[in-house]
């Protein structure tokens, strides 16, 4: 279980990005945070790897104290963590199996990496990975040669090298069509479903938010705004969904019908 | 959103107001023109036209400053201020009337500008600055001393050696030279006669008749006296070819003595024979000399013989541009050392955590554009100086130009990095060294050989010039070809030269390409 408690931010320039946030994560939760841009949700997310260091508060996870792990024990707390990006994050001048290959950094010997040098199991590995987002012909091309759908499932096979226990997703497919959206938020939920892989999950569109979340958090201005179930965003009212998105957003998603069928085609806030 | 016609009607007005408002010209139109034709611009800055005023009153200053001083120039060493233009006029009427009226006209546009700005409240046309630089063009002219006629003219005697220096290879290679060769003695001054040689069956032999005689001399008034003439004939040498006469005097000096200011040279016959007469030539012999001499005179035949083989002009070309192209590679190499940490203390992204590293890059981006706007060659004169003449000279100027050239360009690629993939790696577990090595290494490895093979081609382009101050390499081959008026093995120089930029040009676009 992931415990955030009392968490806050602020940056150096005094921006306040997360206020007093305090939630919890249970295993095998498929946990959708929600918010406007600038709310705060790229900076919950990166404090839980500790990419960005927290103000105050802590992050425990299964009783170990993530906030205040020194830096061997943060590795070795950052490997079981896979994270996806909005811009993917690939090292695009190298090779897909390089890319995914990365994933194993965490765990192997310093000198042999530096070198480039990877076991022969973790190259099979990072074979099946491939295989599971279907990119097994891709695996030698450049990363910068594949299009944005392909270079966000290298990012999950990287992810996948970790053996992850909990993937944080930030805005994955924001960069995306609509209809890519569905394929990469299609592969997290199997790893959820079928691997039993916590994920947390920035998104925009409500639709994708009613259609894969099993629970959401809304932010507002680093302030947690709601709380609820996938079955509750199903049922959410209009007066709901401007407290989380604020006075001039409109609701854009469908029914949860239409979510099931058509892809949204509008966003409250343009993708950042 | 969208707005009405009215509303944006009113916008407009509402606009034009305002500016009016702070525009209304100080004079009327006429006052204007007067005030721009007492002094061209003022009648636009009194338009509220402040800047194209300040702008037409600075260019016609200048001009009429520049015209002023050519004038002076032209009717240099006349005094009284007619008369120097008048002497200005008389050598170069079309000029000095052209400008004249340029000016003139710029003058009186000026005027006509500063109505239209009084009476229009805005900026008239452009019309004006062209004017300007017409007169610009024409004063530049004159100034650049621009002959086309020269051009045309000098033409002729260009042709000569620039036809060399196209197509140098009749001196790239040399044949092994063989000499047909026979002597006899002369002697100058009175004495018995020397002593024949033995004529001897299949040799070429010379005979000299008679070999006893007098030198030319030189009377009280400098003027020629004649010596003795002297026959000639040579037998058993090879038919049909160029014979050379040489005189070689006691000293053991050779030189070859003219006839009529022409060198002797003769032709032999079929049989291989020949026949020549010659006055004994002038010969300064040293006062404390005297008394009879035997001096020596030769019949030589120099013919080539075996396969030609490169000349020194060719074998010294590509020693030297060997030399270049090593010379351009290790400044590279040097440049590329040094100019690493230099790049990291002038990228911003890196530097910008406190006030101290910020004084830093700045100091550093400082000193790397002075560098960097000083060229190679005046690098190359300084480190002449300072380390002498000689490649090493060449590698120090190269060297310090790359480090500020290459410093600049890698502080580029430094901050340019995209921080996305770098925090990727951090998130996967990875420690420093490994996030530098996937993160930071592969996006900077692909400008960094870039910059690096591009700078290698333009160090070795420099360093083919750099020899031309004395910083080595081939360059200070062909000036030296230059001077001696060597035009041919100056041309070898030059189509090496061409050659090695050209493959080096190819090879690293090539290069670059394939990393993009
Ligand atoms: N490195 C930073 N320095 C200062 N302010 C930041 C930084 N990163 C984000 N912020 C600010 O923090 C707030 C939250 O940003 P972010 O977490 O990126 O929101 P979201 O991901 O929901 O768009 C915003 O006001 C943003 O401007
Ligand atoms: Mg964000």
């Amino acid at each position: 279980m992931l415990e955030f408690k009392n968490l806050s931010k602020t940056y150096d320039d005094g921006t306040q990005a997360l206020k007093d946030v305090s939630f919890s994560v249970e295993p095998g939760e498929f946990l959708v945070v929600i918010g406007l841009s600038g709310s705060g949700k790229s900076t919950l997310l990166r404090c839980t790897n500790r990419l960005i260091e927290p103000t105050s508060g802590s992050i425990t996870w299964d009783g170990t104290d993530i906030t205040n792990a020194d830096s061997p024990t943060l590795r070795t707390i950052r490997r079981r963590i896979g994270m996806i990006f909005q811009h993917f994050n690939l090292v695009k001048r190298l090779s897909v199996m390089n890319n995914v290959l990365s994933g194993r950094l965490g765990y192997l010997d310093t000198w042999k990496s530096l070198l480039y040098r990877f076991e022969k199991t973790d190259r099979e590995n990072a074979m099946r990975a491939l295989q599971r987002v279907g990119l097994t012909e891709q695996a030698y091309k450049r990363a910068s040669e594949l299009s944005g759908g392909q270079q966000q499932r290298v990012g999950i096979a990287r992810a996948l090298m970790q053996e992850p226990q909990i993937i944080l997703a930030d805005e994955p497919v924001a960069s995306l069509d609509p209809v890519l959206a569905h394929t990469i938020l299609g592969y997290l939920e199997r790893l959820n479903k079928e691997d039993g892989i916590t994920v947390i999950c920035s998104l925009h569109y409500l639709d994708l938010v009613q259609r894969y979340a099993t629970k959401v958090i809304g932010l507002r201005d680093g302030r947690v705004v709601y709380r609820g179930t996938g079955e509750d965003i199903r049922r959410m009212t209009d007066a709901e969904f401007k407290e989380i998105y604020g006075e001039d957003a409109e609701r854009v998603g469908a029914g949860p019908a239409a979510a099931a069928t058509a892809p949204a085609v509008n966003t409250p806030e343009e993708a950042e | 959103m969208a707005k009405t016609p009215q509303e944006r009607e009113q916008l407009r007005q509402a606009r034009v107001t305002a500016r009016t408002a702070a525009q209304t010209p100080l004079v009327g139109p006429a006052g204007a023109a007067v005030a721009s034709i007492i002094l061209p611009g003022l009648g636009q800055i009194l338009s509220r036209q402040t800047q194209r005023g300040v702008l037409i009153l600075s260019a016609m200053a200048t001009s009429v400053g520049i015209f002023a001083w050519r004038i002076a120039e032209l009717g240099r060493r006349v005094d009284g201020f007619g008369a120097t233009i008048l002497r200005a006029l008389e050598r170069r009427p079309g000029f000095v009337a052209l400008v004249a009226v340029v000016l003139a006209l710029v003058w009186l546009v000026a005027a006509w500008d500063a109505y239209r700005c009084s009476r229009d409240r805005r900026r008239p046309t452009t019309g004006i600055f062209a004017l300007v630089l017409a007169g610009f063009f024409v004063l530049g002219w004159q100034i650049a001393e621009i002959d086309v006629v020269k051009l045309v003219r000098e033409a002729p005697e260009a042709l000569p050696p620039l036809s060399r220096v196209m197509w140098p290879w009749a001196a790239a290679v040399e044949y092994e030279e063989q000499a047909v060769t026979a002597g006899a003695d002369v002697l100058a001054g009175e004495g018995p006669a020397p002593e024949r040689a033995p004529q001897v069956e299949g040799e070429p032999y010379l005979l000299v008749e008679p070999n006893v005689g007098q030198m030319t001399t030189q009377d009280e008034d400098f003027r020629p006296v004649p010596g003795t003439r002297i026959t000639l004939t040579g037998t058993g040498f090879t038919p049909n070819t160029e014979t050379e006469i040489w005189w070689e005097d006691p000293v053991g000096n050779e030189f070859r003595p003219r006839e009529d200011g022409e060198y002797l040279i003769v032709t032999t016959d079929e049989q291989g024979s020949f026949q020549l007469e010659m006055t004994m030539p002038y010969r300064l012999t040293p006062p404390s000399a005297e008394g009879p001499f035997i001096h020596r005179v030769e019949a030589r035949q120099i013919s080539t013989v075996g396969p030609p083989r490169p000349s020194e002009a060719l074998r010294l070309t590509i020693s030297r541009m060997i030399e270049t192209i090593f010379m351009g590679m290790m400044a590279t190499f040097f440049g590329i050392i040094f100019s690493i940490p230099v790049s990291f203390l002038a990228a911003r992204n890196i530097m910008s955590g406190s006030r101290i590293t910020m004084a830093i890059y700045f100091l550093t981006r400082t000193i790397l554009n002075i560098i960097r706007s000083i060229e190679p060659l005046i690098w190359a004169l300084i480190a002449v100086v300072w380390v002498g003449l000689g490649p090493f000279a060449g590698i120090v100027a190269l060297t310090l130009h790359s480090i500020a050239a290459l410093g600049k360009l890698y502080s580029e690629a430094i901050e340019g990095i995209d921080a996305g993939p770098i925090e990727a790696i951090q998130a996967t577990g990875a420690n420093r060294l490994q996030t530098i090595m996937f993160g930071v290494i592969p996006q900077m490895i692909s400008p960094f050989i870039s910059f690096s093979i591009y700078r290698w081609d333009i160090n070795v382009r420099m360093s083919t010039v750099i020899g031309l101050v004395g910083g080595g390499g081939i360059g200070f081959l062909l000036v030296q070809y230059i001077r001696l008026l060597d035009y041919r093995s100056a041309g070898i120089a030059v189509w090496f030269i061409a050659i090695t930029v050209a493959t080096l040009d190819y090879v690293s676009a090539e290069i670059r390409n394939r990393l993009m």
